[in-house]
């Protein structure tokens, strides 16, 4: 990952030099802050929280599919995204309207989960299937809504994913509620491992189930949110980066969990350097999520079966 | 007053009641057998008891009432071995056991080497010490249920409620874990529960036997001192008519063997 970082800090339409770097140019240490510093730190950090938050989803649900999805985050996010391209203006209004969308559709997913009192995982699921569908309602609703030439475009150039034009100085705040959030993740990760047994046991085993689950899944899902509505949605990061985590230690141990952070911010970083270096003009990220990450776990999944 | 109370216990899935008004007492270091036919309320019986289903009625432990005790306290005191581990990620057999050390532990806290080597002392105890580092999904079921015992003996607590352990375990391991259920009962102040299919099981290994029919207590019995044609009265209640014979093994100890009679 720290090599992928470094390369991205270097990677680009506009070629920088660490030798320029150092003598003080202007337009390269311009470049150098305002842009590539930007996207390199969301592109480490974000990748960083989408790995390890689709460890604590995938533990947490008992599911190896599980995802920030599984309960609405990211239909919820391009929602509020597409409400800030039609109605607000300029990027940081986007991301803080695609925030809002996210934590709306978390809030709903838990307080509809909160009606039944059992608490069981698969109330949570069908509370996020509920709202994922209300949210896909409002973003067809909005699109309708969009000017075909720029609004629709910018939507749909929104929901493929990408790094670029993202500055950290004007939304700070998303990068600090992220790193706050892993920090919990990480302090809890015994618990999280707990909750993986099935409810009756862990709750012999002294886990207040419903409580801890809501503060870790709402700790994931607002790392997954600070992400998502800065670089819009990115798939496979949180779905691969646990699994080639687990096929590389062969374990859910503290180690592995911040393994997946790394290979998440690995795929990342290097996808973003694929996305703005193999044409002419930045393509979404997603793209290279997806082609870097399919590969690489069907290559883990041989690996693991020739070993055992 | 009895070590262990239960009181009245009536629980179920819904609105539907599966045992009613069930009442018993046990002492300390008594391990108490549940048995009866499929359905009569034996898990749900168990799963009221440590508190995983609601229920009306009481159970006391040394005078603790635990209905009144948060998760974290009543899992200090009774240990819950399912009929099988709800556990589905890899994660080695040690890290199961050190799973049971959760109440002793801060919500930020973790295990530490005293817990550690008592959780290996668990394992060495079940007969799985080579098997500490293994994935716990690579265990067969058997050794499975072994570690989940394990996690149960290192937590060292005083109530220790069984949903038929012997469910996936071979004829060797079936005794060897009942064995090792009693003693280690009566080495400190503890009792168990334990619900079990094969009622020769319970009759040479439980000290006490409740009989569960529908839902509701058929009888309770004590196979040590009990008449034989009392005990086999009471079973054909539940398993049609039986005969109960005694024998002698070749090191001197009785047991009782059940048969099934023809009408």
């Amino acid at each position: 990952m720290v090599v992928l970082a470094v390369a991205g800090l270097f990677v680009g339409k506009y070629p920088l030099s660490l030798q320029a770097l150092l003598s003080g140019d202007e337009m390269q240490l311009r470049v150098f802050w305002t842009l590539r510093a930007s996207r390199t730190v969301v592109g480490v950090i974000g990748g960083f929280a989408l790995g390890a938050a689709g460890f604590v989803y995938q533990t947490v649900f008992r599911n190896p599919l599980a995802s920030p999805d599984i309960i609405g985050v990211s239909s919820g996010a391009s929602a509020g995204a597409a409400f800030g391209i039609l109605f607000l203006s300029g990027t940081a209004a986007v991301t803080v309207s695609a925030f809002g969308g996210a934590l709306l559709a978390v809030g709903a997913a838990l307080a509809l989960s909160m009606l039944d009192r059992s608490g069981k995982n698969s109330t949570i699921v069908l509370a996020g299937i509920a709202v994922h569908a209300l949210a896909q309602t409002a973003l067809m609703g909005l699109k309708l809504t969009a000017d075909p030439e720029r609004e629709l475009a910018s939507i749909e150039y929104w929901i493929m994913g990408s790094l670029n034009g993202i500055s950290i100085y004007s939304i700070p705040g998303n990068l600090v509620l992220c790193i706050l959030c892993l920090v919990v993740l990480f302090l809890l990760h015994r618990q999280t491992i707990l909750l993986s047994a099935e409810e009756g046991e862990a709750r012999m085993l002294g886990v207040s189930v419903g409580k801890l689950r809501l503060i870790i899944l709402l700790a994931a899902t607002l790392a997954v949110s600070c992400v998502v509505s800065m670089t819009g949605l990115i798939s496979f990061v949180g779905l691969l980066a646990p699994h080639g985590a687990r096929l590389l230690t062969k374990n859910n141990r503290l180690s592995t969990m911040l393994l997946s952070g790394f290979l998440g911010g690995a795929l990342l970083c290097g996808a973003d350097i694929l996305a703005r270096s193999v044409a002419a003009s930045e393509l979404p990220v997603s793209i290279f999520t997806s082609l870097l990450g399919a590969p690489f776990l069907i290559f883990l999944i041989i690996r693991g079966r020739r070993a055992s | 007053m009895s070590f262990f109370s239960v009181q009245g216990i009536t629980a179920g899935y819904g609105n539907r009641p599966i045992v009613e008004n069930v009442t018993f007492d046990i002492e300390e270091g008594t391990l108490l057998g549940i048995i009866g036919a499929n359905g009569s309320g034996k898990t749900t019986l168990l799963k009221a008891i440590c508190g995983i289903l609601p229920h009306k009625g009481s159970c006391t432990l040394d005078g603790v009432s635990l209905e009144r005790l948060p998760p974290k306290k009543l899992a200090g005191l009774s240990g819950y071995i399912p009929q099988r581990s709800g556990i589905s990620i890899d994660i080695s057999a040690l890290d199961v056991v050190l799973m049971g050390f959760n109440p002793q532990l801060g919500l930020l806290e973790r295990p530490d080497a005293s817990m550690k080597e008592k959780a290996r002392a668990a394992l060495l105890q079940v007969g799985l010490s080579e098997h500490e580092n293994e994935n716990y999904l690579h265990l067969s079921e058997g050794q499975r249920q072994l570690c989940i015992l394990a996690r149960t003996l290192a937590a060292d607590e005083k109530l220790l409620l069984l949903d038929e352990p012997e469910s996936a375990l071979d004829f060797r391991f079936r005794y060897h874990v009942l064995s090792l259920l009693r003693r280690w009962l009566r080495e400190g102040e503890r009792c168990g529960l334990v619900t079990l299919h094969d009622p020769m099981l319970a009759l040479n290994h439980c000290d006490r036997l409740l009989l569960l029919s529908d839902g509701k207590v058929q009888g309770m019995l004590s196979p040590g001192s009990d008449p034989a044609e009392r005990m086999e009265r009471e079973l054909s209640a539940i398993y049609g008519p039986v005969s109960l014979q005694r024998c002698t093994g070749r090191d001197g100890k009785s047991h009782l063997i059940m048969l099934r009679e023809e009408k």
